[in-house]
C-alpha cells in the first residue's frame, strides 16, 4: 500500500482539482468507405463511425466508474475528409457534414474531427472543394469540427489557401451571426498538424496511423496550479528550478492517470491505444484554468512582463514529466492558452493586461496558438490571413504545431463581449494594431520552406 | 521442515527482531515472511517460518520469551494451514480514506459494512491526530459487487459521520506513485 502522504496527495489531485479525462477520441479510418455515389459513401462513413464509435460510450462509463475518474467528452477524428472524398464537389461534402453530424449524434459523441484538408504545399480541386464547403457545413452542423493544415516545416506556408481561408472565416461567422460567429469555434488552421491530436477542433486521424485508435487527451490545470501553490507556501521554494520540479512531477502523474484509462478504453473497444496527450487545457470553470498557474507562479497581471517565460517553463516541465510518465506521449503535449475558454485570461484581455501581440509571443514557447481568439466582425479577409501567417510562421520556423482559431464576431467592436457558451466561454473582442499589410498578403502564393540548418 | 505463523507483541526497544530472529535460527528455523509495525510504543511482529518437525509449538513459544525480560514478549505460535480453495475469491483491491472529525463508533460502522458487503480488509491503518481522524484501508473487492455502488454507499455512510470518503482503485495509486510502466499494471491485473 502507498505512503500516507503519496495516498492523499492522489486522492486531492483527483477529487477536488478537477482532474479528469479531458478527451476519449477514437480514430476511425474511413477510407476504406469511399464512393463515387454520394449517397453511399455518406452511408458507409456513418455505418463504420456508429459501429466503431458507439461502444465508446459503454466503454467509458465503465472505466470511469471503476477509477471515479470523469470522462469528460468522447470524440470520433476520421481520416481527412478532403482525400476521402476526393471526385466530389462542395455540394456532395456538406451532404456528407450532414451524415457525418448525424453519426456522432447516434453514436454519442461530442464531436466529430477529420472534416479536414492538407494543403501546406498546394491545393488540390478536393480541398478546394473542402474549403469552400466550410461555411455551409459548419454553421448547419453542430459536432462537425474542421481543420486545415496550411504550412509546414519541410513545405512552408501556402498563403494562397490562407487567403482563401481569411474569406471562408468571414463567410462562416456571418452565417452564425446570431451566436457571436461561433461557427469558427470548430475550425483550426494548422503548422505542422499533429496525426494523432485527441483536442479538437484540430483532431483528425492521420494516414499513418491503424485502422481504429484511441488517443486520449488529460488536462488538468487545476491539479498544477494546487501543486504550485502548496510548494510555495511549504516554504521549501529556493528558485524557479524547484517550481518546474513540481510541475514536472504532477505532470507525470497525471500523464500516468491518463494512460491508465486510455488503455483499459482501447481494450475495452477492441482499438489499438494510440497515445496520452496531457496538455493543460483550461474551460471556463474557476479553478480549471491555465491563467491562474500563471497566478500561482506569481505574475498577477497576466500578460505582464514574465508571462513569455513563465509559459516557456510550464510548457517544458509538463512536457519533460509526461515524456518521462509515458512512451506513449504524443499530440499536443503542452500547455493551451485558448482565450475565451479560460476565464483568467479571458479577464485579462478585459483588463488590457494581455493583448494579441502579447498573446502571439505567448505561443512561440507553448502549445497551440492563436486559439479562441474573438475579434472585431469587420476585420478583412487579408487581416485574418496576415494573423494567421504571422502564426503558423511561428510554427513553421520552429518546427512545432501551432494554429489559429480566429473569430471575426460579426458587428462587433474591440472591446465589447462574444458569448459562445459551454466550453468555448466568452471573451471580450481583442483589438488588431495597424492591419495595413494587405499588399504584402495579397501577392500570395507560398513562403518557401525554412532552411533547418546553420541554426545557430 | 513444518511452517509456523508466529506474531510478538511488546513495549518498543532496540533489538527485538534480533531476539527473535536468533531464537528461531537457535531452532534450526528459516523465517520466510515478516511484517513489523510499531504503534504508539508498542511493537507488533509476525513471522512465518519453517523449523524441524520435532520441534513444538511450546518449545518455539519458550525460545522466543527467553530472549526477553521476564513477561516482556507475548507470542503466539500457530502451525500454518493454507487458506481453503473456497475462500479464495477473485478480487480487485481498492484503497478506501476516511477523514474527518474524530467520533466513536466510526471504525465499528465502517468495517460492519464492508463485512456486510463481502469485502476484505487487507490492510489497515487509522489514527487521530488533534481530534482529526484518518483511516487508510487496502480492501479487495470481489467480483460481482459494483464498486461504484459501494462507493456511493460509503459516501453516504461519510455523510452520516460527517466523514470524507474516497474509494480508489490500487491501479491509480501504482500508476501515480510507481516508476514503472503502465501496461505492467494492466497486465498484471
Amino acid at each position: 500500500m502507498p505512503g500516507f502522504e503519496e495516498t492523499f496527495q492522489t486522492i486531492e489531485m483527483l477529487q477536488s482539482e478537477h482532474l479528469d479525462v479531458r478527451a476519449v477520441n477514437m480514430g476511425i479510418d474511413v477510407f476504406d468507405c469511399a464512393d463515387r455515389d454520394i449517397d453511399k459513401a455518406c452511408e458507409r462513413i456513418k455505418e463504420k463511425i456508429v459501429r466503431c464509435a458507439s461502444p465508446l460510450l459503454g466503454a467509458c462509463q465503465r472505466v470511469s466508474r471503476r477509477y471515479g475518474i470523469p470522462v469528460v467528452n468522447r470524440r470520433v477524428a476520421i481520416s481527412p475528409i478532403a482525400d476521402v472524398m476526393a471526385g466530389h464537389g462542395t455540394d456532395d461534402l456538406v451532404q456528407l457534414a450532414h451524415a457525418l453530424d448525424e453519426a456522432a449524434e447516434q453514436a454519442g459523441v461530442d464531436f466529430i474531427g477529420g472534416y479536414s484538408a492538407l494543403v501546406q504545399k498546394g491545393m488540390t480541386v478536393s480541398d478546394r472543394a473542402l474549403i469552400d464547403s466550410l461555411p455551409e457545413a459548419l454553421s448547419q452542423t453542430t459536432r462537425v469540427c474542421a481543420s486545415v493544415n496550411a504550412a509546414s516545416t519541410r513545405a512552408g506556408i501556402n498563403v494562397e489557401a490562407l487567403l482563401l481561408l481569411g474569406r471562408i472565416l468571414r463567410e462562416i461567422a456571418a452565417r452564425t451571426a446570431d451566436a457571436d460567429g461561433f461557427g469558427c469555434c470548430k475550425l483550426s488552421i494548422f503548422a505542422n498538424i499533429p496525426e494523432d491530436n485527441p483536442f479538437m477542433a484540430g483532431a483528425y486521424k492521420g494516414i499513418g496511423e491503424p485502422e481504429t485508435v484511441i488517443n486520449i487527451g488529460v488536462s488538468g490545470p487545476g491539479v498544477v496550479k494546487s501543486a504550485i501553490e502548496k510548494f510555495r507556501r511549504s516554504g521549501c521554494c529556493r528558485g524557479l528550478g524547484d517550481i518546474a520540479e513540481q510541475i514536472k512531477s504532477t505532470a507525470f502523474r497525471v500523464t500516468r492517470c491518463g494512460e491508465l484509462i486510455g488503455r483499459e478504453v482501447a481494450e475495452a473497444v477492441g482499438a489499438e491505444f494510440g497515445i496520452v496527450d496531457l496538455s493543460l487545457a483550461p474551460t471556463p470553470e474557476v479553478g480549471d484554468s491555465v491563467g491562474e498557474i500563471f497566478q500561482a507562479m506569481g505574475i498577477d497581471k497576466v500578460g505582464g512582463p514574465g508571462t513569455t517565460a513563465a509559459l516557456a517553463m510550464l510548457n517544458d516541465a509538463v512536457k519533460k514529466g509526461g515524456a518521462f510518465a509515458s512512451s506513449s506521449v504524443g499530440g499536443l503535449s503542452g500547455a493551451f492558452i485558448p482565450v475565451a475558454e479560460d476565464a483568467v485570461l479571458a479577464k485579462a484581455v478585459e483588463k488590457g493586461y494581455l493583448t494579441l501581440d502579447k498573446l502571439e509571443a505567448m505561443t512561440s514557447v507553448c502549445s497551440v496558438g492563436l486559439d479562441m481568439i474573438a475579434l472585431p466582425g469587420d476585420t478583412s479577409p487579408e487581416t485574418l490571413t496576415a494573423l494567421a501567417m504571422d502564426e503558423l510562421a511561428i510554427g513553421v520556423v520552429n518546427n512545432k504545431t501551432t494554429s489559429v482559431r480566429l473569430i471575426p464576431v460579426p458587428g462587433k467592436k474591440a472591446g465589447e463581449r462574444a458569448v459562445f457558451g459551454g466550453l468555448f466561454g466568452e471573451s471580450p473582442i481583442l483589438g488588431i494594431r495597424n492591419n495595413t499589410s494587405n499588399a504584402f498578403v495579397t501577392m500570395g502564393g507560398r513562403i518557401p520552406a525554412p532552411l533547418v540548418s546553420l541554426n545557430n | 521442515m513444518k511452517d509456523y505463523i508466529l506474531t510478538v507483541m511488546a513495549q518498543d526497544r532496540v533489538g527485538i527482531v534480533r531476539d527473535v530472529a536468533s531464537a528461531l535460527t537457535g531452532l534450526d528455523g528459516n523465517i520466510t515472511h515478516v511484517s513489523q509495525t510499531v504503534m504508539c510504543g508498542y511493537f507488533t511482529l509476525i513471522i512465518s517460518v519453517q523449523v524441524p518437525d520435532e520441534r513444538t509449538q511450546l518449545e518455539i513459544r519458550q525460545a522466543i520469551e527467553r530472549r526477553g525480560g521476564v513477561g516482556e514478549f507475548e507470542v503466539n505460535v500457530r502451525p500454518y494451514e493454507q487458506t481453503p480453495a473456497s475462500r479464495i475469491r477473485k478480487a480487485e483491491r481498492f484503497t478506501l480514506t476516511l477523514v474527518g472529525k474524530d467520533r466513536k463508533g466510526i471504525i465499528c460502522r465502517a468495517t460492519e459494512y464492508l463485512a456486510k458487503r463481502d469485502i476484505n480488509i487487507d490492510d489497515f491503518y487509522a489514527y487521530v491526530i488533534d481530534g482529526r481522524f484518518v483511516m487508510l484501508v487496502q480492501v479487495s473487492i470481489p467480483d460481482g459487487v459494483d464498486a461504484d455502488e459501494v462507493r456511493s454507499e460509503l459516501e453516504s455512510l461519510g455523510c452520516e459521520f460527517e466523514l470524507t470518503v474516497q474509494l480508489q482503485h490500487e491501479n491509480i495509486f501504482r500508476a501515480t506513485n510507481e516508476v514503472r510502466p503502465v501496461i505492467d499494471l494492466q497486465r498484471r491485473s
